[in-house]
């Protein structure tokens, strides 16, 4: 589903990823682990198209596709989804009013009839209750005046209705609590159904205790550094990431 | 002396009516007022040229006014057509404690005081208040009663039709205790020349809660007032809804009288094409401990032209004041203009004072956002800067107005984006 090869990427003239591999069929989920300052982040933003950052290197290939050649809008109409860490509030553009079109934009590109406002309404109550926020929500300006935890859920809800076939968690767990942190799970395994994807990216293990991966990478200094099962999550928590310093080092003299 | 002015001083000369002795003042001061150009601080960015040019007839009421009906509002309509009142006033329900009269048909109590009634409220710096004082022959005087919650919207509506001239004049004054909801809606567009100033007299722990839809675009030139002078701990909630024509132009005073006083007042102005909107608003903080929270915000698109200044005055006495005003901007295109100035002038020690203009362009961190969830480019672009004034539409207090609002607003800015 998604193929990423010797990914090379810089903001504002740095250089952040430097060579990342990353290979993700359908229905397998993947978390992305590192230290701050790994290119965690970066690497969702570069999927995801946000502007002000340089591929000078590599291919993404998403569906079959080149997905570096897509527009944003284009890369969530192919069924890429990410989950914002800091998602940006919108006064007076009432979520109900984003979700709709947003929904129907991505439905429109996949042929399918636009849902009308009674049909969206129920799947939208569906989802609310899924993530367990108030219906108020709906009525509220995008994410105006949420808490943390709620903005969360709200991307957890948008996640939903968009019905993505690749989701991509950029540090979801960041600032929730234990009962928040199971509602963003439990949002996240009831869209598990075989094919569609996952990439968690996160600095602990702990969300990785409620979400369990196929595949756990630690990001360092760019790249890949090491791959394992869930088990690689477990040892990362009880040892940081003090073992990366030999790796680094290595990098740095090679 | 400017010709258009000397026109309006031999006009109003000619006038003779129970306003007389009130209008001879304001005859007086234009008298000796200096026709503003270029280089008058409050005209610098609006040209009077096109009312200069205008050809015009002193109104005369012509055919059947078409009244739009906005749907669950349920509102008292009083309807004037090129100055001239249409409605019946004797033909309305009343609810008890409002009384309505028309300048042509009030009580001989209230012909004695004619200077005590008017321009009490309106300072006399506002050239175009005098050139109303002087040309308008008929209005509107509105009571409420004490201790009196009207709570059916009081509608004034003013159509200005072709080659058409208008001057109508509200007072409102609202006793203690009492309430309501005035909705002032002018519309034109095609070349016609209106004013309309309206003073509101808010009484001790009064609430106005108070509407201008300035709706003349193209050619209707309008010019015109709202001028609210708030009584001890009284409350005002004003949003002034303006669209842009060749030329208009909205001054607003809000006059803190009385203690404890609260008010609130939004704009939002949306031009397109050549239009050109010019927004003055004062806040004089007389007495100390008054509260004003004022919000503008407008959208400028095509060669459109918008002016805004945003004056606080809190006067030595005045502590304990807590004033607020924001200006914020979106131009859409190269071509417009923005010319924003929030003054501030504070002669009291213990206040706090809040101001800020901005003009900016769509934040690109949200409209990646939007773009990531599938939303197109120019459907996000819709989206968000209508938002930026939908959030002001969506305070207004009446729902019903702000639903009729909301899809008018919303195609004019969809046809301001298209070009």
């Amino acid at each position: 589903m998604l193929k990423i090869n010797n990914l090379h990427a810089s903001v504002e003239q740095k250089e952040i990823l430097k060579g990342l591999n990353l290979d993700i069929k359908p229905g397998e989920v993947h978390a992305i682990m590192g230290p701050n300052g790994a290119g965690k982040s970066t690497l969702g933003y570069i999927l995801s198209g946000r502007e002000g950052y340089e591929v000078s290197e590599g291919q993404v290939e998403f569906h079959g596709e080149d997905l570096l050649d897509m527009a944003i809008e284009e890369r969530a109409h192919k069924g890429l989804f990410l989950a914002f860490q800091y998602p940006v509030e919108i006064p007076g553009v009432s979520n109900m009013a984003f979700m709709k079109e947003s929904v129907n934009a991505i439905r429109e590109q996949r042929g399918e009839t636009p849902l009308t406002a009674t049909e969206f309404l129920k799947k939208a109550k569906e989802a609310c209750k899924q993530v367990q926020l108030s219906l108020d929500f709906l009525k509220r300006g995008v994410n105006e005046g949420f808490s943390g935890g709620e903005k969360k859920r709200n991307e957890i809800m948008q996640m939903i209705l968009l019905e993505p076939s690749l989701c991509i968690l950029d540090e979801s767990d960041s600032g929730l609590d234990i009962d928040a942190l199971q509602v963003v799970a439990n949002g996240v395994n009831s869209q598990r159904d075989g094919k569609r994807s996952f990439i968690i990216i996160t600095h602990y293990q702990r969300l990785l205790d409620y979400i369990k991966p196929d595949y756990v990478h630690i990001l360092a200094n760019g790249k890949v550094v090491k791959s394992g099962d869930a088990s690689l999550a477990t040892d990362v928590e009880k040892e940081g990431y003090a073992f990366l310093g030999q790796d680094n080092a290595e990098e740095k003299n090679a | 002396m400017n010709q258009w002015l000397q026109q309006v001083i031999d006009r109003g000369q000619a006038i003779d009516d129970w306003l007389s002795p009130h209008r001879a003042q304001s005859l007086e001061a234009l008298g000796k007022a200096k026709w503003p150009n270029r280089r008058v601080e409050s005209w610098k960015y609006t040209s009077l040229a096109p009312l200069e040019q205008l050809e015009l007839s002193p109104g005369s009421a012509v055919g059947e006014a078409i009244i739009e009906d906005i749907e669950g509002l349920n509102s008292l309509d009083l309807v004037f057509v090129n100055g001239k009142l249409q409605s019946d006033i004797s033909l309305l329900v009343l609810p008890q404690g409002l009384h309505i009269s028309s300048l042509q048909d009030v009580s001989v109590k209230e012909k004695n005081t004619a200077n005590a009634l008017f321009s009490k409220i309106k300072p006399q710096r506002h050239l175009f208040g005098l050139v109303n004082d002087a040309l308008a022959e008929d209005g509107l005087i509105i009571d409420i009663d004490a201790n009196s919650k009207i709570e059916q919207p009081i509608r004034i509506i003013n159509i200005s039709s072709d080659g058409q001239e208008s001057h109508h004049r509200v007072l409102v004054r609202l006793g203690s205790h009492a309430s309501a909801t005035v909705i002032e809606h002018g519309q034109g567009e095609q070349a016609s020349l209106s004013t309309g100033f309206a003073e509101y007299d808010i009484g001790e722990q009064a609430y106005l809660e108070h509407y201008r839809l300035a709706m003349h675009t193209h050619q209707a030139i309008h010019i015109g007032g709202c001028h609210f002078s708030l009584q001890q701990k009284s409350q005002l909630n004003s949003t002034l809804i303006a669209y842009g024509s060749e030329l208009s132009r909205m001054d607003v005073d809000i006059i803190h009288n009385g203690e404890h006083a609260k008010a609130k007042f939004n704009a939002v102005y949306l031009l397109g094409e050549a239009e050109h909107f010019d927004l003055h608003s004062t806040i004089e903080h007389v007495v100390p401990n008054g509260t004003t929270k004022e919000n503008a915000r407008g959208i400028v698109g095509d060669k459109a032209k918008a002016v805004f200044n945003g004056r606080i005055h809190i006067h030595r006495n005045a502590q304990k004041t807590l004033a607020e005003l924001h200006n914020r901007n979106l131009l859409l295109s190269r071509r417009g203009q923005i010319n924003t100035k929030p003054e501030l002038e504070i002669y009291a020690d213990d206040v706090l004072c809040a101001h800020g203009a901005t003009v900016a362009e769509t934040e690109e961190e949200t409209l990646y956002y939007l773009l990531s969830r599938g939303i197109s480019r120019s459907q996000a672009l819709v989206m968000l800067n209508f938002g930026f004034i939908q959030e002001l539409v969506d305070q207004m207090p009446n729902q019903h107005l702000a639903q009729w609002l909301k899809p008018q607003l919303h195609s004019r800015f969809v046809e301001m984006e298209v070009k």
